[in-house]
């Protein structure tokens, strides 16, 4: 029987893809609907804005910026 | 505006031209200033050959016309041909050349100024008592204002906002887009960073071309235009009118009463872009400034009526500009010779300034300043181009010209805010035979619409758009091979 379901692909490193994946197991009401290859994730279209920003917030938290050392006002 | 257009963001009068349909063509050529006008947009080969054959009443054979020209100035002749028949200007019936009608007659009036006379544009009858003293350097300088004033606003240098519809215009066209809901003020868009760089005869001409296509639509009702404001404005007469500005003289006063009364609605927004000065609305005369004499004889053209001003008007005040003044070190920083708040402001986009001097300003590129650029859509490559182009001379000297590692760091900044993609998609799973899942795939590549496919796990996923063709394929297998074949249940 085939199926087709409707979702959002995402296309990413494998670094963000685990970030995803601890994400998604983190929450109650999990949105990853596939998980098709290293660098590919099938996902509900819903949440697509919201992983998009956490996953953009997690990574400005692991940036390394120069401009810290600096007494900025 | 389709993404496709922001990425060629082209703004060619002529182009917008050539796309025009005949009909339209042909009612331009009604207007002998628009036949000057078009015939100095002209390459100078097919000009050569509108001077030459349009006195020529007889038939002549194109033939004869190719016998003109040298082998090696073959190509040239197609370009030019190639241009003239667009425009509809030449054609070839039988071997023979026909220039069109409509054309000849008034780019001959044009010539020896037969015809009506109000083409070109008619002087007032009585003097004008408020005429600005020193004319043409007072509407040098407000033209200047008026239409840095809008570049201003575009950088986001907070002085003044311009009249409602320039912003409407901005934003319509995609040179600025509102980034949060609700936002008081747009922000610059990468087209909009793309239409900076250009120099300000192609702006002004782009600026133009987008209210054209503005003010030919249908009036839209969620729109937000005035009522009376842009709104199904004859394209003919707009265009006619534009063309009209670049043959009028500098410093000379114009009777608006014989134009179109879309072409003096018209002449209010113009006056706002700097393009035509007015003392007042009610005002029964206009003044073209530079911006607008020199439209046509830009730098597509030879014709040299004011020596030396023609190709950037306001080039005088904007020296600096011309010979580059920024100069980038190794270690991010970044020294720009330049007192032109515009162009510092246009570096304050990307970059962060640490201290102003009377003829220089300091900065710093960072991760951060670069992201808010990248965020606002302008690209990694706008970015070193716009370097490039306004480098130092003594950056020049070097080649590279600006140092690899901040190339480099710069896009790999905008590599880093690409990494995850999403397609919208559909995933077919649960094939029940390798063949059926082949023969589907095969079918969805050969439509282009696959967007992931792993043939172990026996799953693909095709766009959005191809979803419905897939479904109909399956269907019709089905059909074909009985029920028992395998059913498919497709639910979105």
């Amino acid at each position: 029987m085939v199926k087709a379901v409707k979702g959002t692909i995402l296309k990413c490193d494998p670094a963000v893809k685990q970030v995803i994946l601890s994400m998604n197991n983190s929450e109650r009401e999990p949105f990853i609907i596939e998980d098709l290859d290293e660098t590919h994730l099938f996902v509900d279209t819903a949440h697509v804005e919201r992983i998009k920003r956490r996953v953009e917030q997690l990574l400005e938290e692991n940036t390394y910026k120069i401009e810290q050392l600096d007494p900025k006002q | 505006m389709p993404a496709k257009e922001i990425v060629h963001f082209k703004t060619n009068i002529y182009e917008y031209l050539e796309a025009l349909p005949k009909a339209t063509q042909e009612r331009l050529y009604r207007e002998s200033a628009t036949c000057l006008a078009i015939f100095r947009l002209l390459p100078s080969l097919a000009k050569h050959f509108v001077n030459a054959l349009l006195f020529v009443e007889d038939p002549f054979l194109k033939k004869d016309l190719e016998q003109w020209i040298k082998p090696k100035g073959a190509s040239k002749f197609e370009e030019s041909w190639e241009k003239l028949s667009r425009l509809h200007i030449l054609a070839e019936k039988e071997g023979y050349i026909i220039m069109n009608k409509t054309f000849r007659e008034n780019y001959r009036n044009c010539l020896t100024g037969g015809g009506e006379h109000q083409s070109f544009g008619v002087p007032p009858s009585s003097k004008d008592k408020h005429r600005p003293e020193n004319t043409i350097e007072y509407l040098d300088s407000y033209a200047k204002k008026q239409w840095e004033s809008i570049l201003h606003y575009m950088v986001g240098t907070r002085t003044k906002r311009p009249g409602r519809g320039v912003v409407n215009l901005l934003t319509e066209s995609g040179l600025m887009a509102e980034r949060h809901e609700g936002d008081e003020d747009p922000q610059i868009t990468n087209k909009g960073f793309q239409f900076l760089l250009q120099d300000i005869n192609t702006q002004v001409w782009a600026f133009l071309l987008q209210y054209l296509e503005l003010a030919g639509k249908e009036k839209n009702p969620q729109s937000n235009y005035p009522s009376n404001k842009i709104l199904k404005m004859d394209l003919v007469e707009v265009l006619n009118f534009y063309f009209l500005l670049g043959s009028l003289e500098l410093g000379q006063d114009y009777s608006i009463d014989q134009l179109t009364p879309t072409q003096q609605q018209l002449i209010e927004d113009l006056a706002y872009y700097g393009l035509v000065y007015r003392r007042k609305k009610s005002s029964r005369r206009y003044y073209p400034t530079r911006l607008a004499t020199t439209l046509t004889s830009g730098t597509m053209s030879f014709t040299k009526q004011h020596p030396g001003n023609i190709i950037n008007p306001l080039a005088v005040k904007d020296m600096p500009t011309e010979q580059g003044f920024i100069i980038l070190e190794t270690n991010y920083k970044l020294y720009a010779y330049t007192n032109s708040q515009l162009q510092i402001s246009v570096l304050n986009l990307f970059c962060e300034l640490t201290g102003r001097y009377s003829n220089m300003v300091t900065g710093k590129l960072s991760r951060d300043s670069a992201r808010k650029a990248l965020m606002s859509g302008i690209t990694a490559n706008q970015i070193i181009s716009y370097l490039t182009s306004h480098a130092h001379p003594q950056m020049k000297q070097k080649s590279p010209v600006l140092p690899l590692t901040v190339i480099d760091q710069i896009r790999l900044w905008e590599m880093e805010r690409n990494r995850l993609q999403d397609t919208d998609a559909f995933l077919y799973t649960e094939f029940k035979s390798e063949r059926d899942f082949n023969s589907i795939l095969d079918h969805a590549y050969k439509l282009g619409i696959i967007i992931w496919a792993n043939k172990a796990k026996r799953m693909f996923a095709v766009t959005e758009d191809g979803h419905p063709q897939i479904r109909e394929f399956i269907k019709k297998r089905m059909k074909k091979n009985g029920p028992q074949a395998g059913g498919s249940s497709s639910k979105s």
